[in-house]
């Protein structure tokens, strides 16, 4: 009569506890990401296509309607890249990654007609380190390439005068240096993806 | 009584038994987003939102729970709130999201949170459970937003996102790198000490 | 760089220039409490190396073999932690019964792992960063070997320290904290080491 409840609060009873409490916790998280999930996918959406609309000096509204709205009207999608018009002629737009410091950099770049001069740039997606590389990600860093020719050169921050310098991160000299590499393979990747070869 | 409890409860981890100062629990995965006070409000909102439900779940199931998977329930249970945030980041803040990348699943090793599971809401009402891992979480917030403030105004010249001084402001670009937080963090705990501890001695 | 060094050069800086304790404050728990002693730390450091170089490469194929293919991976929180519990207590219960010396070097430090921050962090940083097998087990293997060396030296500062005059409220973690930021400037220096490009 002992014997019985013993093995069970000993051995059933925290095995049944544990598989309800597993059960419970996993029905939670799942009916929330299946709830969210429309919304987060269409989020990754609306984040590449932000991208391409930076990289090609698009303006439009920063919301999701917004960013559709401008895609939908200014971007054409090619076999691999896309093209929106620009006020002095075809713009290309060309998706390019590469090695980072931590994982890989996504990046977009905005090419003018002469496939050579940046129209802009944005980044897709990257793994740097938060303050530090990460920073690859605003705006003033980004911002400086517009309008600048490959090859580029690295100086120290805040002291980028000529037409091929941009200004390095200061703090994160691996990042910056793998970005450069990025950019200034820009022109060839985009001759080789346009024309096809 | 019940009042006074509930409101010594609320009080004690935002001073004299912060969890940061007193315990240097929980500075782990949150630290390393403090260089800018958006990035650290949302980890800390998560971290108090983890805090607070996961006192008053495991609080609730306090009788219950076997003794021998307790730490196995916590983990799962801890682990489920974690989720949750981490979800809701993606869905509605997509940006914050990525940003923080992997520092959000880290809440989880936070010490803090089993921390006030084990020593609190495992003896107590799921009521007090709750204020106390709010409590908890709130005390942790407002420490590590100091810390963000420091490093963000020093390091980059600017405050949630704005630049605050003007051009003569040369950036010591050291306190937005990891080293920053150390000292930051370090020369907190010794005001603190030096100050409100001695008072709290005496 | 060549792509195919990418697992190196990850490594190395793993160890160096992006400590994971001292470049993302992961594992600082057990860092700050643990380090007073210059025994226990080689204990604990050693344990780390040991779990952390065993269970990264295991997350990464529980992530990519089960989880994935199921359309999981918003568990991953979960199951990782879990395997690197049952991992860690398997170990622990496994040298406890073969090598007694050995449990009582290394063994006893096992059950403080599960909630060191730095095991899951490194385990999150390689799903987040897309490595492949080997770069996951070398990401991990470097991580721990850097944390090894981080509470090394702290030991050898703070055993030494003990003669040192440091003002009442600054001991113990303040102290600590301090000393660590200057290891992270040290360890920053070590950026220029290993030329990539």
């Amino acid at each position: 009569m002992n014997a019985q409840p013993t093995f069970y609060r000993e051995r059933i009873y925290p095995l049944l506890f544990m598989f309800i409490v597993t059960f419970l916790c996993i029905l939670l998280t799942a009916g929330i990401y299946l709830l969210t999930q429309d919304r987060a996918s269409a989020n990754e959406l609306s984040f590449t296509r932000r991208a391409i609309l930076q990289a090609g000096g698009v303006s439009f509204e920063n919301t999701t309607a917004g960013i559709e709205l401008a895609f939908n009207e200014k971007i054409v999608v090619e076999d691999g890249y896309y093209t929106t018009q620009g006020p002095e002629g075809t713009r290309y737009i060309i998706p390019l990654q590469g090695p980072g410091l931590w994982g890989t950099i996504a990046i977009m770049v905005g090419l003018g007609e002469d496939m050579k001069t940046f129209s802009g740039l944005a980044i897709v997606s990257q793994n740097e380190t938060p303050g530090l590389g990460a920073r690859i990600e605003e705006s003033w860093f980004t911002g400086q390439f517009q309008g600048k020719t490959a090859p580029f050169v690295m100086v120290e921050e805040g002291t980028a005068s000529a037409q091929n310098e941009v200004d390095a991160i200061t703090g994160a000299t691996r990042t910056s240096e793998y970005f450069l590499n990025l950019t200034n393979r820009a022109a060839d990747d985009a001759q080789s993806i346009i024309r096809g070869e | 009584m019940a009042k006074n409890t509930l409101r010594k409860t609320f009080i004690e981890p935002l001073g004299k038994n912060n969890p940061v100062f007193v315990q240097i629990l929980g500075i782990c995965s949150t630290l390393a987003v403090t260089n800018k006070l958006q990035n650290t409000l949302v980890m800390t909102l998560g971290v108090m939102f983890t805090t607070a439900l996961s006192s008053f779940t495991l609080s609730l199931l306090r009788n219950h729970i076997p003794s021998r998977i307790r730490m196995m329930v916590e983990t799962m249970i801890i682990a489920t709130f974690v989720i949750i945030v981490d979800i809701v980041l993606k869905a509605f803040y997509p940006e914050m999201w990525k940003q923080l990348g992997p520092y959000v699943g880290l809440i989880i090793t936070n010490c803090i949170i089993m921390g006030r599971v084990e020593a609190f809401a495992l003896q107590n009402k799921p009521m007090l459970s709750l204020v106390d891992g709010l409590a908890s979480g709130l005390g942790y917030t407002y420490v590590l937003l100091a810390i963000a403030f420091v490093r963000e105004l020093l390091g980059t010249g600017s405050l949630w996102g704005f630049r605050i001084l003007g051009s003569w402001w040369t950036n010591w670009s050291i306190m937005i790198m990891p080293p920053g937080g150390f000292f930051v963090l370090a020369i907190l705990i010794w005001v603190i000490r030096e100050t409100i501890m001695k008072e709290a001695k005496a | 760089m060549n792509e195919s060094m990418m697992p190196f050069a990850i490594f190395f800086a793993s160890i160096f220039t992006g400590n994971i304790l001292l470049t993302n404050y992961l594992g600082m728990c057990s860092f700050l409490s643990v380090s007073k002693e210059l025994k226990t730390s080689l204990g604990l450091g050693a344990a780390v190396i040991f779990v952390m170089a065993t269970t990264t490469p295991m997350n990464w194929l529980v992530y990519e073999y089960l989880l994935i293919p199921f359309g999981l991976e918003y568990l991953r929180f979960i199951v990782f932690i879990i395997v690197i519990a049952a991992f860690v207590q398997l170990t622990e219960m496994t040298i406890e019964r073969y090598s007694e010396p050995l449990y009582q070097s290394l063994g006893i430090f096992l059950p403080l792992i599960t909630v060191n921050c730095a095991i899951l962090g490194v385990s999150l940083f390689m799903v987040i960063r897309e490595y492949t097998f080997l770069t996951s087990f070398l990401f991990g293997l470097g991580s721990g070997i850097g944390w090894f060396i981080a509470i090394i030296a702290m030991a050898g500062i703070r055993q030494k320290m003990k003669n040192a005059n440091v003002p009442p409220a600054l001991e113990g973690p303040a102290i600590t904290l301090v000393i660590a930021g200057f290891m992270a400037m040290a360890f920053m220096g070590f950026s220029g080491m290993i030329a990539l490009s």
